[in-house]
């Protein structure tokens, strides 16, 4: 049963990664490429961008985890995804406390009360 | 009859606002309780670092094989709904462990030594037998370095076999947390979505009221005509 249904996908500090892994998400292709990624000090924003983007382009994958601070640092990445599938979730991680002002989608929401968008 | 239909608009609108300020609502608690489970996540693997070690319960022990036990069914409802169903194929994976016979529980082999040690009051030719027998079995025993490295097994496995309990109280949260992460990706999808649907309905009744007014502006003038050529 789990072969036919999609898979969640995690990018985040090691401690998070770890964690979900833990939960039994994880999962190595044929082509052994991970559904995760574990950011450290030493992980460039252009590596982080493109795991991102290559999740948003794996058919299966359903959910994308990711941790809020990384998520602060593909901002535009996250914001130009526009599609329900992948869901994006922005998690908070142990150093980071959750801010629902910096998620994408709940600052999508406050949108509606905005002067802007009356118009 | 233009002033009802306008009403009208105005109570679904007035309906749409409410159900997407109940989902918001909806959304916040369940972000609440999954910051809240995480947290006491993070505090479990915290907790079995200090009683495994430092080094422990880190990405240099995850498999080399790994197969997901979580999967998620993305059903798409009417009106764009999206749902995301987790399922979980646990049961499967401790099946399969046990039947497994290179597992570390197996101890086949010390057994059949125990069984040999109560056999000395028979005599030599019976013990002959039987030491062949045991000889012949010998070769059925599965070699250890053959054993296959089955990628469904349980991730609490690759931080070792007697792990602590906060370790598997981690483990306990974060499937929790998987669940939780579902639903609320489900609910993201609903809040986006009935904005959307608020968002094109506002303007469309806006539209609608424009051109009530300016059908009432265009039939203001002749009344004025009107009632100024009967004072004439």
């Amino acid at each position: 049963m789990a072969g036919r249904g999609k898979l969640i996908a995690v990018i985040g500090d090691e401690d998070t990664v770890t964690g979900f892994l833990l939960g039994g998400i994880g999962e190595l292709n044929k082509n052994r490429k991970p559904n995760f990624l574990v950011v450290e000090k030493d992980t460039s924003i252009t590596e982080i961008e493109e795991t991102f983007k290559s999740f948003l382009a794996r058919s299966d994958i359903a959910i994308i985890l990711i941790n809020q601070f990384i998520a602060e640092m593909i901002r535009h990445a996250i914001d130009a995804h526009m599609e329900s599938i992948p869901a994006v979730l922005e998690i908070p991680s142990k150093e980071h406390p959750y801010d629902a002002s910096k998620d994408s989608i709940l600052r999508r929401a406050k949108g509606m009360f905005s002067a802007e968008d009356f118009r | 009859m233009v002033v009802s239909e306008g009403d009208e608009s105005c109570l679904l609108l007035d309906e749409k606002l409410l159900r997407f300020m109940d989902q918001l609502e909806l959304l916040e608690e369940k972000r609440n309780a999954l910051n809240t489970l995480i947290e006491q996540a993070w505090f479990s693997i915290s907790k079995a670092r200090y009683s495994m070690g430092n080094k422990q319960v880190s990405t240099l022990q995850f498999a080399n094989e790994m197969k997901p036990l979580v999967s998620v069914h993305v059903r798409t409802l009417e009106d764009d709904k999206v749902e995301f169903c987790t399922e979980r194929s646990s049961q499967k994976c401790n099946d399969e462990s046990v039947k497994d016979p290179t597992s570390i529980e197996d101890v086949g082999p010390q057994e059949k030594g125990i069984r040999q040690r109560k056999k000395p009051k028979h005599n030599n030719t019976e013990r002959k037998a039987s030491e062949d027998k045991g000889s012949e079995k010998v070769p059925k025993v599965n070699p250890v370095g053959k054993r296959d490295h089955n990628p469904q097994q349980d991730p609490l496995k690759w931080f070792g076999i007697l792990v602590p309990q906060s370790l598997k109280q981690a483990q306990s949260s974060f499937k929790q947390v998987v669940e939780l992460s579902a639903e609320i990706a489900g609910l993201q999808i609903a809040v986006l979505n009935t904005r959307k649907e608020l968002k094109d309905d506002l303007r469309n009744h806006d539209r609608s009221a424009g051109a009530n007014l300016n059908a009432s502006a265009g039939s203001k003038p002749k009344e004025v005509d009107i009632s100024s050529a009967n004072e004439i």
